[in-house]
């Protein structure tokens, strides 16, 4: 006998697969050199190195520097493109 | 062994989505997961499937301790920035859960076909989907399958290691996301507190030099299903490296003072699994252990002497890349696409075959030890990412 004797499941079958998010702070999507993006490019997961940084400030025009902000989201998720990263 | 067709249950969607399987239908509208079929196995040859599964784990940690010595890294495609910290995490051994030897069968012998050690799915087919179709259908039989309690088992064992909560990070496909769903559900039965995030959605603070939840909480650790490779060609991967050995400032916390070795923040796969995930492992399984019945012979930069072969990239995922080559031309797949990274170049194997179907076996490993098997069917000599879930059982 090699098979599990039980196989209970306590998360699985209830799990929210959204996650709610809980951000107080503005934030802005930009490049790897920190220059402010059209938000859709932090949207689409197809442009390479966009990503938010949250709290800073910039001019509010595409190209513009983002300042002062030290918390930046989405450096990781961007080659998968929201696709498998499981084999 | 034998390849043997049944009734699927009544309401079989509903079923397994009941246990969490929710993607079960292919795009095109054909069923992902198959029980309108099943393999049988005798009591013996799941024996020599568990015995092969450890041998070649086996193998695979004399690769990666000749990897490291002889300083292979560069020419399997790891970039340099990495290897000092897979070769600190090799040395510290920090936790390693899981990975799957895909294997060909054909009734005779059993040969590697490559380690998906990294970031291996299946896992809840293999666990749960299966096992409940036991019960239904064949409740007297047995299966090769003690997954489910060996990973309760393994966070058990993980509990004083960890911090609090463990996070658990897919990318977006549904596959992904209810497969890491199934692994917390394993980690909350052992002990854990667990929460979800996407990958996209953790942060970095660089102020507190640390990776941060959505409510800006330090994590502490981490299990990705998402490739090594992948996260340290992305805008954070300097950033994950920094957290690791032997950059990383050391933590001491816990009642195990050995976790201070293992960097501020806790990868689940460690990263010194980018060696196995690497297809050039399996060059280096038969340079290292010539002629042994459980390999093919398999070769860097060529195909040498090999007639019929199959060409992996080193990288390659899902069977993307792959081209098979009989006597000079190519009978599946394409020699074209990305031929930047290298190959490895691997003897074609003989498969189990059946109804059309060419069959791979998914031997699982948890904590290092043989725990299961999910069997994968194909239309091709390729197994993909539309490739069907076949159950199995044994008398």
């Amino acid at each position: 006998m090699r098979k599990s004797q039980d196989v209970r499941l306590v998360l699985l079958t209830s799990i929210a697969l959204s996650m709610t998010a809980c951000r107080n702070q503005p934030q802005n999507c930009v490049d790897s050199k920190n220059r402010l993006l059209s938000p859709s490019a932090c949207q689409t997961g197809g442009t390479s190195g966009a990503h938010y940084v949250y709290g800073g400030s910039s001019g509010g025009h595409v190209g513009d520097s983002v300042v002062g902000g030290s918390l930046t989201r989405g450096g990781f998720g961007s080659l998968g493109g929201f696709g498998e990263g499981g084999e | 062994m034998r390849r043997l067709t049944v009734n699927p249950r009544n309401s079989w969607q509903k079923r397994v989505e009941k246990v969490g399987l929710t993607y079960h239908t292919l795009p095109d509208g054909s069923p992902y997961w198959n029980e309108s079929a099943y393999w049988q196995f005798t009591s013996a040859e799941i024996d020599r499937f568990e015995a092969a599964t450890a041998e070649l784990q086996k193998l695979a940690l004399s690769a990666g301790d000749s990897m490291l010595d002889q300083d292979r890294l560069a020419q399997m495609g790891i970039p340099k920035e990495a290897m000092a910290a897979i070769r600190a995490a090799w040395n510290n051994e920090p936790p390693a859960i899981y990975g799957r030897f895909d294997l060909a069968y054909d009734g005779t012998s059993i040969k590697l076909l490559e380690y998906n050690a990294d970031t291996s799915t299946g896992l809840l087919e293999a666990s749960v989907v299966q096992w409940y179709w036991l019960q239904d259908c064949f409740p007297d039989s047995d299966q090769f399958n003690s997954l489910h309690e060996k990973l309760i088992a393994k966070w058990k064992d993980l509990k004083d290691y960890t911090t609090s909560p463990v996070y658990f990070a897919s990318g977006g496909s549904e596959e992904d996301s209810m497969t890491v769903s199934y692994l917390r559900d394993t980690a909350e039965q052992g002990g854990m507190r667990t929460q979800h995030i996407g990958m996209h959605e953790i942060g970095w603070d660089s102020k507190r030099r640390c990776f941060v939840d959505l409510n800006n909480r330090p994590m502490g650790t981490l299990f990705k299903l998402y490739p090594w490779e992948w996260l340290l060609n992305e805008p954070f991967g300097p950033n994950a490296l920094s957290t690791l050995p032997p950059d990383s400032p050391l933590q001491e916390y816990g009642p195990r003072k050995g976790r201070r070795q293992w960097g501020s923040m806790l990868w689940i796969e460690p990263i010194w699994k980018m060696m196995w995930s690497n297809k050039a492992l399996l060059a280096i399984l038969w340079e290292l252990n010539p002629g042994h019945e459980l390999l093919l012979p398999a070769y860097l930069g060529g195909p040498r002497h090999l007639r019929r072969y199959v060409r992996k990239p080193l990288l390659g995922r899902e069977g993307s890349g792959i081209a098979v080559v009989q006597d000079g031309k190519v009978i599946a797949g394409s020699l074209d696409g990305d031929n930047t990274q290298g190959h490895v170049y691997q003897a074609l194997a003989t498969m189990a075959e059946a109804a059309g179907k060419t069959a791979v076996f998914g031997s699982w490993v948890i904590d290092g030890e043989p725990a299961g098997m999910g069997i994968r069917e194909s239309s091709g000599p390729v197994t993909n990412n539309t490739s069907c879930f076949v159950p199995h059982l044994f008398r």
